[in-house]
């Protein structure tokens, strides 16, 4: 048996294969043959697949055998298809990964200390118009702080035309921040200046609006109040998220470095998508209720609401009550090499 | 379970059904084309639904159709511009439209086609890697997004520092992209030239080419059409020098035309049939022995052993002696320079 008759007597099924990898070729479906058609493929494959590993046996010539291996990476591939995404699987997603992943994420606690402690602190300082008078004005710019307090000179009131159309450039715009604070997380260093501006300018505004000698302060307090909690906590979670992706480069606790970023990337998915849910939640918030001429105590009321349902989210939801998980977080944990010798001397 | 070669930009993946085969990575000025190819697309989906929507708006006299035709619009602009490659790649079975113009696909570090997860992963990252510059965004708020020109720098250092390159977003997915052209030519180099059987008969039937042998002969044959005659030769004369020894042929046998003929005779002769239509060149002997006889006709009995028709063919080998005028017969046949022609063993691709 020489090549010429191998290839003269394989080269029709190679054919063959190819033009059934065709048909496949969009949405694995084959319209002309059917299910006898992906019967004929797989049969086909297999064959090509014992061709491949047979090259070297048949002294087959270099060109023919990387013809074989790109016949059978093709078919490999119509063979071998990504699974779509499923819906089903985002409540599970949200309801139970998300949550879990949150409660027991310390770079979630991390990035909210950060991002509540930078606000909390930019707030104090810029309420403060005895001590720091510069610090608001030098941080946003005074152009900018004008522009704040006229927009809320005015009580707040719209129409619906208004509210649907902004609960649509907040889910653009504010989400749109929230993934790009994700992605930086690779690079950790453009996420954590994110959230710290965020964190800081929002702050500074905050504190400047509440000052006595502000106008208007009331109008922004009755805009910002019920969208507040989801807004925060959505922007503390997307600065998690991006922060739990970029420790897997260097926390690698015993794995390579790659397989720990492609472990932590996916952990971090979950947080990500929880905060997308809340960045929604908060858009719609501020689209439809805050800009809405509604008594100040229904929205305070809304902001306590959903100050409740977010901690009923990271703490009931989010408590470790599944055996299988706290196993996998112990084993998760980093070995303390002195926890045996603080052990003994506990002991003596 | 994949294994990269340290100097070429192929990869090998281990199937389940245990079969190793190879692919081609994708370097960065392949995905650089089908990148664009994808931002066009993207803003195009988006032009035609805005187009779509302001159609709508202008024709129907709802309450408050208009805004929410606007929110609907940048809810849309939002969604595709995150997710339009994640969508694609699941449902397209690792192609989006630039990727399928370019003949690329991304699949899993391990071989296995790509997911959800990774899709997401991967297509979120995007905004780091086309960074920096895409980064200054968060300082300019207010300018349009049509001025952004990101550098990438951040992914394509990744993509030429990493094995399989791969960018942030695949590191981060554990994804690769590869080359999946859509079609692959099989190639057959086929031998025309009718000196080569003549030669292959006299290439004694107790010699096996070994298996790097056979490898080195189908490269060589692969590759001689893009060589000179005498490169060829060049080329040819380190492996044949030892084997004319060793067949005991005539040292000015030429050595390009002996390892067509070894080819040959590995790859492509048929073991069944006998070196039957050698045509006028029959009997034209290159072995050693033969030298001496060949030109005096009265030896012919003595080289009935290894040309059965010399007797019979004799007027025709003059012919052929006569045509290259004083030159022997056996070197017109194996060391010339005119009578081998360069498409004498061509590359006939066939499907």
């Amino acid at each position: 048996m020489n090549v010429a008759m191998i290839l003269e007597k394989r080269q029709q099924q190679w054919v063959e294969l190819e033009q059934l990898c065709d048909d496949l070729e969009l949405t694995g479906k084959n319209r002309k043959t059917g299910a006898a058609g992906i019967s004929r493929f797989a049969t086909l494959y297999r064959a090509a697949c014992a061709d491949l590993a047979l090259s070297d046996a048949y002294q087959l010539p270099p060109a023919t055998v990387t013809y074989l291996h790109r016949l059978v990476a093709r078919a490999h591939n119509r063979l071998y298809r990504a699974s779509r995404i499923d819906p089903t699987t985002w409540a599970d997603t949200l309801l139970r990964k998300a949550p879990q992943q949150i409660f027991a994420d310390p770079c979630v606690r991390v990035a909210s200390l950060l991002f509540f402690g930078l606000f909390t602190l930019a707030t104090f300082l810029g309420a403060n118009d005895q001590w720091f008078p510069d610090f608001v004005p030098q941080l946003v710019g005074q152009e900018q702080l004008d522009q704040l307090e006229e927009m809320y000179d005015q009580p707040v009131s719209g129409s619906l035309d208004h509210y649907i159309a902004m609960a649509g450039f907040y889910i653009m715009h504010n989400t749109g921040i929230g993934l790009k604070c994700f992605s930086f997380g690779i690079l950790i260093i453009p996420c954590l200046f994110e959230l710290a501006f965020n964190a800081v300018s929002l702050g500074a505004m905050f504190g400047y609006m509440s000052r006595e000698s502000t106008s208007g302060g009331d109008n922004f307090l009755h805009f910002v109040t019920a969208h507040g909690p989801f807004e925060l906590t959505a922007i503390a979670l997307a600065g998690g998220a991006g922060l739990r992706f970029g420790i897997g480069l260097f926390h690698t606790k015993g794995l390579t470095r790659r397989h720990s970023l492609r472990e932590s990337a996916s952990r971090a998915v979950p947080i990500m998508a929880a905060s997308a849910a809340l960045f929604f939640l908060a858009a719609f918030t501020e689209g439809f209720i805050s800009p809405s001429p509604l008594p100040y105590l229904f929205k305070a009321a809304w902001a306590i609401l959903s100050a409740a349902l977010i901690s009923f989210y990271f703490v009931v939801l989010g408590f470790p009550n599944d055996q299988r998980q706290i196993n996998r977080h112990a084993a998760d944990a980093p070995l303390d090499p002195l926890a045996e010798e603080w052990d003994a001397i506990n002991a003596t | 379970m994949t294994t990269a070669n340290a100097l070429d930009t192929t990869i090998a993946v281990v199937t389940p059904e245990n079969i190793s085969f190879e692919y081609q990575l994708a370097g960065p000025f392949r995905r650089l084309p089908a990148y664009l190819i994808d931002v066009a697309t993207r803003w195009a989906v988006i032009l035609l639904i805005g187009l779509m929507l302001m159609l709508v708006g202008l024709f129907t006299s709802v309450f408050s159709i208009g805004s929410f035709l606007v929110a609907t619009g940048l809810v849309v602009y939002f969604v595709i511009s995150w997710f339009y490659g994640t969508f694609l790649e699941t449902y397209f079975n690792g192609r989006t439209v630039g990727k399928w113009a370019c003949g690329l696909r991304v699949i899993c570090v391990d071989g296995r086609p790509i997911d959800g997860t990774r899709a997401v992963i991967r297509n979120l990252v995007r905004i780091a890697d086309i960074a920096p510059y895409a980064a200054l965004t968060s300082f300019i708020e207010d300018a349009s997004p049509l001025f952004w020109v990101p550098t990438g720098m951040v992914g394509f250092v990744s993509i030429i520092c990493t094995k399989r390159m791969q960018r942030l977003g695949d590191l981060a997915a554990g994804t690769m992209v590869v080359v999946d052209e859509k079609s692959w030519r099989l190639p057959v180099t086929k031998i025309e030239d009718p000196r080569v059987p003549a030669l292959a008969s006299y290439i004694p039937g107790d010699y096996r080419v070994t298996r790097s042998m056979a490898r080195t002969l189908a490269v060589y044959c692969e590759r001689r059409a893009y060589l000179t005659p005498a490169r060829r030769r060049e080329i040819a004369m380190h492996l044949t020098t030892p084997l004319i020894e060793k067949f005991e042929f005539r040292p000015d046998v030429d050595p390009d035309l002996l390892l067509v003929a070894l080819y040959h005779a590995t790859f492509l002769a048929d073991v069944r049939v006998e070196s039957a239509s050698l045509g006028p060149l029959a009997g034209a002997s290159p072995l050693l022995r033969d030298t001496k006889r060949t030109p005096s006709q009265g030896n012919a009995p003595d080289n009935a052993t290894t040309a059965p028709a010399f007797d019979n063919e004799t007027s025709v080998v003059a012919t052929v002696v006569s045509e290259s005028e004083e030159v022997l017969p056996l070197e017109a046949m194996f060391n010339d320079e005119i009578g081998l022609p360069s498409n004498g063993a061509k590359e006939v691709n066939e499907r």
